[in-house]
């Protein structure tokens, strides 16, 4: 099976890859895993208080090329964008922009968790409500 | 699911008509050949779905069914049973290495009784998120799986540099350690489950498939991360 350029491209030049201080209180960090193949996944955000803005977005992926470029991906995405916004990205998007074929959709459905592991631990963290948010996502 | 695979539909034998299992290969009856099946693997080999099956047995019923299939013995047969004789073949190749080994056994009998092992994560047509569908991995697990990860790149990038720090390298060969042992215990845990399942008491088959399919996810894990430290320290 061949990737697409677009995943070749981010397999080769990951974006963002590194690690955020998962004890810092603005960082969020997210641990997500694909039972189907064993790959391991970890998102983190690092987010402004006051405006709520995802400033610096981190990963680090134990997988495929699929699942390389679909975090890396995942991290260009959500850099810049509220939490709230962040949340409305789906692993569909993922799987349009990378042109992933059907066996590798888990990968992006990895990175759409990744997100929301990565929020969902700011706003415990935080003390964030979630429920409006999480409502505004559906 | 199950039942309607022990009760096979019957089919009629082209040559003698007469009735018999569709995933026979050959006529109980007249002892023809017959077309390749849609049934299952087990029953290409005359056996009921079952976890524990006597493997000795299954090598022997695999050499005597190639040889009763081999094309040569067709060679002034119909074209219909010369074919059949080829695809009879690959079915049964097939077969046998499914059922031999006891992963692949374990993951082809979850999937015929309709217990996936491989979250099927489709996209449906509205564009909804398959997120929640996933099956979710130990946090715990995943913690460990990750910390690993990390040691084997810190040690794939000392390699790379040329430098072979024994630190770390004691660390991973105690890492393999550990892993090997937590792969034996999945699959102690595995047969545990087996056993279970084979009893047939159909109150106690659903908690042993989920059981099951939550052993083979964690083995994924495992065993790749056995492979991967493997690798490093076997060069």
């Amino acid at each position: 099976m061949a990737y697409s350029d677009k995943v070749v491209d981010h397999y080769n030049n990951p974006r963002n890859v590194g690690t955020l201080d998962k004890n810092a209180a603005e960082v969020g960090t997210g641990l997500v895993g694909a039972p189907e193949c064993g790959d391991v996944m970890r998102l983190q955000i690092k987010v402004n208080p006051e405006t709520q803005v995802i400033e610096e977005a981190r990963f680090k992926t134990f997988g495929c090329g699929s699942a390389i470029a679909s975090s890396s991906l995942a991290t260009e995405w959500i850099k810049g964008r509220t939490v709230d916004d962040a949340l409305s990205i789906k692993n569909t998007d993922i799987v349009k922009e990378l042109s992933l074929p059907p066996v590798k959709i888990h990968c992006s459905v990895l990175a759409e968790d990744a997100i929301r592991a990565a929020i969902g631990d700011w706003r415990k963290k935080n003390g964030v409500a979630s429920e409006t948010a999480e409502a505004q996502a559906k | 699911m199950l039942k309607v695979l022990e009760n096979a539909v019957p089919v009629a034998c082209w040559s003698c008509s007469v009735a018999h299992n569709e995933s026979t290969l050959f006529c109980p009856h007249c002892s023809k050949i017959q077309p390749p099946s849609v049934g299952d693997y087990f029953s290409a080999f005359g056996l009921q779905p079952r976890l524990s099956i006597d493997l000795a047995a299954l090598e022997l019923e695999f050499h005597r069914l190639s040889r009763r299939l081999h094309p040569d013995r067709f060679a002034r047969a119909t074209d219909n049973e010369k074919q059949w004789s080829l695809a009879d073949t690959a079915l049964l190749n097939d077969a046998y290495r499914t059922l031999k080994d006891p992963l692949r056994r374990t993951e082809y009998l979850l999937k015929l009784v309709g217990a996936e092992t491989n979250g099927s994560a489709a996209v449906s047509g509205d564009g909804e998120s398959t997120a929640k569908k996933q099956r979710k991995t130990p946090a715990d697990l995943l913690e460990e799986v990750f910390d690993l990860n990390m040691q084997i790149e810190e040690m794939r990038m000392a390699k790379k540099s040329g430098r072979d720090d024994p630190q770390l390298r004691e660390s991973l060969r105690m890492a393999q350690e550990k892993f090997e042992g937590m792969v034996g215990a999945v699959d102690r845990d595995l047969r545990a489950q087996w056993a279970i399942w084979d009893t047939g008491d159909e109150s106690a088959r659903k908690p042993a498939e989920r059981a099951m399919v939550a052993l083979l996810d964690r083995r994924r894990y495992l065993s790749n991360l056995v492979r991967d430290v493997n690798e490093i320290l076997g060069d």
